[in-house]
């Protein structure tokens, strides 16, 4: 396995604090792309991701998102098309739509680490101001943000473990006694 | 008393905005998001009203309110978050007094 590739996972961290400095196209379609790839349940990619770098629609949302700190050059937003959940008879209940999510907002943000771009996840946020001010279809939940940017500077350290932990404290090995 | 206006409408709203927010996407938060986002908003009016307050007020901004103990603090120093919050709060009883009829020492 490629050393880069772990590297770059264990290297990738939360950014709060972001420039200005505008993020090539081409670098977003690249994180994109990378999303793409990222495991689905069924394959049935339930996910839609809104791109937004309009400067006044990042202003307005993180007015109405008391967790955005950052003042990210890019926001991706992962919605959930529940049009496509309920084609493929997914309830809302499928835990397997909100795994996506997840498995996407990871991909994003490994790639933009790969790229040299700082991310960082949001989920606090008014969903129906967000909704709104995007004008999404009735369809779409929006359910994460990912923030894509250069680091500041004077970015501070990411938010600390609760305490030093290892792989081996998250883990048991076969069945419990 | 001072009658200084130092927020525009466009910045109340702002500020409107991230407090009725917060109270909604609290109810999916953990219980100790809640101080953060009441630190966040004194955070950010502190900076908004900072420009056209009144010498009276703009010390006390500049000294106690640009860089306020935040949540991290909390988790890995609960004494020193603790002790930095009463300091903030002694500065806003010293600021009110001094907008007050009231002067220090006669309270």
């Amino acid at each position: 396995m490629s050393e880069a590739a772990l590297r770059n996972i264990r290297t990738r961290r939360v950014t709060r604090e972001m420039t200005a400095e505008p993020v090539e196209r081409a670098q977003i379609e690249t994180i994109l792309e990378a999303a793409r790839w990222a495991p689905s349940g069924g394959n049935l990619r339930p996910n839609r991701f809104i791109v937004i770098e309009d400067a006044e629609t990042r202003r307005l949302i993180r007015l109405v998102s008391p967790g955005m700190f950052q003042e990210a050059p890019v926001l991706i937003l992962i919605c959930i098309d529940w049009e496509v959940a309920a084609e493929h008879h997914l309830p809302p209940s499928d835990r397997a739509l909100l795994i996506d999510v997840g498995t996407a907002a990871q991909t994003m943000m490994l790639a933009a680490h790969a790229l040299g771009l700082a991310s960082g996840p949001v989920t606090s946020y008014s969903k129906e101001a967000v909704k709104l001010i995007l004008n999404l279809p009735v369809s779409y939940s929006p359910e994460m943000f990912i923030c894509i940017g250069h680091k500041a500077e004077t970015a501070q350290r990411g938010m600390r473990a609760w305490k030093k932990i290892s792989w081996r404290d998250l883990t048991h090995w076969e069945r419990f006694q | 008393m001072s009658e200084n206006w130092v927020l525009k409408e466009d910045e109340a709203v702002e500020l409107l905005a991230l407090l009725i927010t917060s109270a909604r996407i609290q109810m999916e938060e953990p219980a100790h998001y809640a101080p953060m986002r009441l630190l966040t908003a004194t955070e950010r009016l502190s900076g908004l009203i900072l420009e056209r307050a009144s010498e009276k007020s703009r010390e006390f901004l500049a000294e106690n309110m640009a860089r306020i103990p935040d949540t991290h603090m909390r988790m890995s120093d609960p004494e020193s978050y603790a002790a930095a919050l009463d300091e903030r709060c002694r500065a806003v009883a010293a600021c009110l007094l001094r907008h007050s009829a009231l002067r220090e020492g006669e309270a």
